[in-house]
Formats: C-alpha cells, structure tokens, sequence
C-alpha cells in the first residue's frame, strides 16, 4: 500500500509541472489555432532565464518565475507580430503555423546555444533535492512547490479567462473567431495578448522546471512530443483537459514505470496520444473543446 | 624563346604557389545540436585547440589545417551525409570521428568504404570493431563491454573482502555505449546486430565475477525520460550496496544522482559511466562526494605526447586548453585532443596525406614506437582496439575534487578510496 501511495505522489508530482508546460501550447492553439512546436523551445528560454537569475544573483527560481514569465511574454509578442499576425487569416494557417514554428524552435535552440553554449544546466536552490519525509513515503518538495505554483498559475488563469473582459474575449474568439469579430471584438488584438499569455505561461514553466530536470538548448525535443500527448488527449485547445491529461498520464506512468519497468513509462505518453488519435481524436473533452 | 620558357615558368610557378600552400583541410561531424551537443561542443573545443596549436607552429607538412567542422545535429543519418560531403565535395585529407557509438557506427561504415583512417574519440561498442571495418582506430582505453573490469579489480584491490559490496543495483539508458556496459556487468552476450552471429560472450560478467548478486536490473528509454525520481525509489527500496548508473550523459549521471539524493538512497558505493564532467559537479554539487567514474583522462596523469615533432604534455594541453577557453578541460575535450594528436604524428611520420600510408603506419605501432598522446601511449590491436590500457578510476571528494583512485600503480597521485561513501552532502 505504502508503494501505491509513494508511486500515485511521484506522478502527481510530474503531473503537476506538465501541466504548466501544456497550458500554455493549449491556449495558443485554442484562440489562435496555431500548433506552437517552438513551445518547448521557450520553455528552455524560461529555464535558462531562471538559472542565471540563480547562478548570478542567488534569485530563487520560484521569484525569477516572473521575470520569466515577462521577458518570454515580451517575446511573444515580437514573434507574434514578426511571424503570426500576417498570415492570421490564411485558409492554411494551423499547418503553416507547424512548419514556422518548427523553424522558430530550431532557431530558439540555435540562439540559446550560441548565448549559453550547449552545456546541460540545472538550478539547485536547496527544495530541488529534498524532500518531505512521512515514515517510508516521500514527497520531493522541488516537485511540490513546482506543481502548487503550477496550479495556482493555471487557476489564476482560469480565473482570468472567466471573469475578466479580456477572457471574455479570448474565450469568444475561441468558440468563433467571425462571431467574435462580427461583435465588436478585437481579434487581432486577443490574439496577440493569448499568444503572449501563451509564451508567458512557457517562461513560467521553463523557471519551474529548472529545478526540478536539467535542460540544454536542444532538451526542447524531447518534450514536444510528451506536451503534444497531454494536449491532444486533453483536446486541442483545452486547458482543464490538458491539466486532467497530465495528471492522468504521469500518475499512469509512474505507475508504469514502477511495475513494469522504466523503460516503458515513457511510452505510456505515446501510447495514450495513439489510443486518443484512434478512438477519441477530438480528445476527451468533446467534440470542440473549450478553453476551461 | 628563352624569354617564353621565362614566361612558361614563372606562370607555372604562380599557379603552384596557391596549391603549395593549400591548407590541410580535416572534417570532423559533430552533434553540435541535439541529445549530444554537450559532449559535441567540447569535442569541436579539443579539436580546434589542437588545430590552432599546430597552425601556430607552422601547420601539418609545411601547410596551415582547415578544420571543417559540421553539426550533424545528433542525428545519425546527417553525419553519414556530412562525411560524403567532406570527402567528395569539400576534399578533406584526413577525418576526425565524431561523439557517441551510436553515430560512430554507421560512419564506421562509409569512411571504410572510402578508405579514411577514422580515429574514434567516443564510440567504445564492441560492434564498431568486428565489422571488419579498415581504419578504426580508438582512443579511449577499451571497448565499452569491457570497462566493468576496472570497478571490479578495483573492489578487489582497494576493499577488504569483507567489506565490499555484496548486492547491486545496475540500472542504465538504452543506448548504444550504456548498453555495451551493461552487458559487460551482466556478462551477456554481444550479438552482431547485421547477421545475428556471436560477436563476444562476456559470461560471467564482472557482476558475478566479483560475488556480487544483482538486485534490480533495469534500463531507461535513451529519450524523454523524466521519471528519475521514481526510477531512484525502486533503486533505494532493494537496499542495494553497490549502485551502477550506466548513464550516456552527464545530463543523465546528474540527474540519476539528484533524484538518489532525493529520495535519500544510502548505497556503500555509486558507480556511474558519465560523470567526470565539471557541469556534473555543478548540477549535484557535494551529493557528488564518494561517485565513482571511470575515464579515460585525467588532470593530474602525467603523459607526455607529442604535437608538432615536439613533446607536449598533459599540463601543457590543462594550460593551452585555460588560455583558449577560459575554463578546466575534461575528457570531452581531451580524447578528440588525442585523436587530432595521433593524425598529426601519422601525418608528420608518413610525410602524407594518403589515408592509406597513414592506416599502414597506424597499424604498425608497437609499444617500443607508440602513437604518444596527452592519453599515454597508444598502440592498436587489428580491430583498432588499444593494448594495454585500462580505464583509470575517478571519484569525487572533498566537495568538487575529481581524484585519480585506480589503478594504483600507474603514476604518482592515487588518492585513497572513499568507502562507504557517507550519505549525499
């Protein structure tokens, strides 16, 4: 029993730092419909921001969170203005925006190597390596703090696209980008500021992150085709789904990976994003999912 | 018509010059980008050292070398097409190997069938060397299967029988080099993956060569692994007394060793086959003190090769390689260091840059007239495997000192063996 409890913390765990990861490519593609392949890219970038924050200053990752969260949100919209406002109303968009935002990844990861060398990084603040102890059951406090600010990031969030007049928006533009328009709302304009939001919610991952795996310039490929999983299993541009599907998948595979060997925890992300692909391609949030 | 001979002459003299003092170009592929672009940054670091010590002294031959140096992105088929392309388009006249076994393989193949001498700074599976491959020539110690044959005679040289470790653990990342190990430990067979045939069989393995009952044996996938602290519960619940981590990366040796740390594992002794790098050391920090790695450099070993004609030590490389970068070498850098150094003395000693006068005088190296690199003296077996060289054994102690612990009797400076090691701080 003690085993089964150790083994459902370590993936919730997971589940939670995933969760942030895939918000942000969620939301991206919920309004703007476009499959950001660079996300992991700039998840590096938030990284990489929070270990010299770290490494130069002894800033805690969890206070460089902002200014990740800002320097990446900065950098979306230049990206987005360089690369996605023009070409918004293509009829082919979605599938250029895959082939642009594989060259964006590619030259994110060139620009950080040629910035901070391909040397594999990790932030160490003191949590990173220990844990909370319960008798035999553990919990690793880097995964703890990383998973509860990523849970109270993602239900500001929530609470944002809500509430507020701009969530209001993003969330019309979402359901019918004309309708939306028809009636007054900027489109443009909410397309920007979610892209943005989008690349923000990537710094703040990155900065979580940095903790709790080591990354390089070129880790970025390892995790696409893990956060594509979460997100097409969660439906394509659903936040609570893909909140439900990481925390689904990682306690899975953790379990996986305890009973049946580590070499197939892995596959676990790839099996399910199969399974989805077949018999749910809409993912388990419906036919069109919606933002929360 | 003497002034036409005149003429005929200093034309023909004009064309030549150019092609007197054509450089030297070398290629090399390299994973500048991708899973290995860690180990290939360092690699192209030794490599351009080496170059630019050499062009300082008058180049290879009287001619500067133009080191082409490609990123093949980690990716297999990219640097089989980029050593075509240095062979057929850019001319090159000599090859430096890339980084890992999985990538060294398939190469192995193409620079045979062009009859390049292909010096091997990382690719250690037994497989690459019974391919019947011309040309191979590694400069690491031995096979990858065989580098379990240091941790055990080391056990058994520096550890009262009493108190060595009598259960193990052996987790390691499938991949090519990890694998190769692993099998070693395990004394598995090694097959040859084109036709199915024996290529060694390694029973019983160091593992039970040693006495030593393995507990839990597992691998992770050579990708997308993230689930290390899990992997370190399963490890820490055997109570095993030996650990060995047969990482393909110091990316993965840290954090197999902060995920041990974490969930407050308490082996007697931690192995791991990536390690001995100084990012290692500042992704774990003092959790490193008691790891044990093996490599096939170290800072304080006091070889003297040659570069240029000229002795040229493994302080002179610490110092040139400071001066350059700003920073320590670590066997990343110093292994293509020696690749570079032993086609300079192939190059210097054959007077050419036919691959095949070089393969020849190569392969012709004894103990008497070695290849003498800042790695010690190298002379190759007709696989192109070394003689006579065993991996050196390496720990961490003293919060950040990466100390030469065996064999003891190779040089001055064995530091003794911290055993058990003493929890992770």
């Amino acid at each position: 029993m003690e085993q089964i409890i150790q083994v459902t913390i370590l993936g919730i765990g997971l589940g939670g730092v995933f969760a942030l990861m895939g918000s942000g490519l969620s939301l991206v593609f919920g309004v703007m419909r476009i499959v950001n392949l660079a996300h992991p890219s700039l998840i590096i970038a938030g990284a990489f921001t929070a270990y010299w924050g770290f490494r130069l200053w002894g800033i805690d990752p969890l206070v460089m969170l902002s200014v990740a969260t800002l320097l990446l949100a900065a950098i979306g919209v230049l990206l987005y203005k360089i690369f996605f406002e023009r070409n918004a109303k293509s009829a082919t968009y979605s599938e250029m925006t895959v082939l642009l935002t594989f060259a964006i990844a590619m030259i994110v990861e060139g620009a950080l190597g040629a910035m901070f060398s391909n040397t594999q990084r990790v932030t160490s603040p003191s949590y990173a390596t220990d844990a909370f102890f319960l008798g035999d059951i553990f919990i690793p406090k880097g995964q703890l703090y990383a998973g509860m600010v990523s849970m109270l990031i993602i239900g500001l969030l929530a609470a944002f696209l809500k509430y507020s007049r701009l969530g209001y928006a993003i969330r019309a533009t979402t359901q019918n980008r004309d309708a939306a328009a028809l009636l007054g709302v900027n489109v443009n304009m909410v397309g920007l500021m979610s892209f943005a939001i989008g690349i923000g919610l990537a710094g703040a991952a990155g900065a979580l992150t940095s903790f709790v795996f080591s990354f390089f310039p070129a880790k970025h490929w390892e995790w696409i085709a893990v956060l594509m999983s979460l997100v097409v299993m969660g439906g394509m541009g659903s936040i609570m789904g893909t909140v439900v599907a990481s925390f689904a998948l990682s306690i899975v595979a953790a379990f996986v990976g305890a009973y049946v060997g580590s070499t197939w925890s892995t596959m676990t992300f790839f099996l399910a994003l199969f399974l989805v692909l077949l018999f749910r391609p809409q993912g388990l949030f419906g036919e069109k999912p919606e933002l929360l | 018509m003497t002034s036409k001979i005149v003429i005929a002459v200093t034309a023909a003299m004009a064309l030549a010059a150019p092609a007197l003092a054509q450089d030297l170009k070398i290629g090399a592929s390299l994973p500048m980008t991708g899973n290995f672009s860690v180990s290939g940054e360092k690699h192209q670091q030794g490599y351009a050292l080496c170059a630019n010590l050499l062009n300082a002294d008058g180049g290879l031959l009287g001619r500067k070398i133009d080191l082409v140096v490609s990123d093949n992105r980690s990716d297999n088929a990219t640097a089989i097409s980029q050593y075509e392309r240095f062979i057929n388009v850019n001319a090159v006249e000599a090859v430096f190997g890339t980084f890992s076994s999985r990538l060294t393989f398939p190469v192995a193949s193409i620079l045979s069938r062009y009859g390049m001498v292909h010096p091997i700074p990382a690719g250690g599976a037994l497989r690459i060397y019974t391919q019947g491959y011309e040309g191979l020539y590694y400069l690491q110690p031995n096979a990858a299967e065989y580098v379990g044959s240091s941790l055990r005679d080391m056990i058994r040289d520096r550890i009262a029988a009493a108190d060595a470790p009598k259960t193990a653990v052996i987790v390691w990342a499938d991949d090519f080099f990890a694998n190769a190990v692993a099998a070693g430990f395990l004394g598995q067979q090694v097959m040859d993956p084109a036709n199915g045939s024996l290529v060694a069989d390694l029973a019983p393995g160091y593992l039970a060569d040693s006495g030593i009952e393995v507990l839990m044996q597992q691998q992770w996938p050579e990708e997308g692994f993230n689930d290390w602290l899990n992997l370190a519960n399963s490890i820490k619940n055997t109570k095993a007394e030996l650990i060995i981590g047969l990482t393909a990366s110091a990316e993965e040796a840290s954090q197999l060793t902060r995920a041990l740390q974490t969930v407050r594992a308490d082996p007697k002794m931690v192995y791991l086959s990536q390690g001995t790098q100084s990012e290692y050391y500042e992704a774990v920090g003092n959790a490193s003190n008691g790891v044990l790695v093996h490599t096939s450099w170290h800072p304080n070993a006091p070889f003297v090769g040659v570069l240029g004609s000229k002795p040229f030590s493994n302080a002179d490389f610490i110092a040139a390689f400071q001066a350059e970068y700003g920073f320590m070498p670590d066997e990343d850098s110093a292994i293509p260091f020696a690749v570079c150094q032993t086609i300079a003395q192939a190059i210097e000693a054959t007077g050419s840059t036919d691959n095949a006068k070089l393969d020849a005088w190569l392969g012709a190296r004894t103990a008497a007239e070695p290849v003498k690199t800042i790695l010690g003296d190298f002379v190759w077996d007709e696989r192109g495997l070394p003689v006579g060289k065993p991996f050196l054994m390496a720990q961490w102690q003293n919060n950040g000192e990466l100390n030469f612990v065996y064999p003891t009797n190779a040089f001055p400076g064995t530091a003794d063996l911290v055993y058990p090691k003493n929890g992770w701080q």
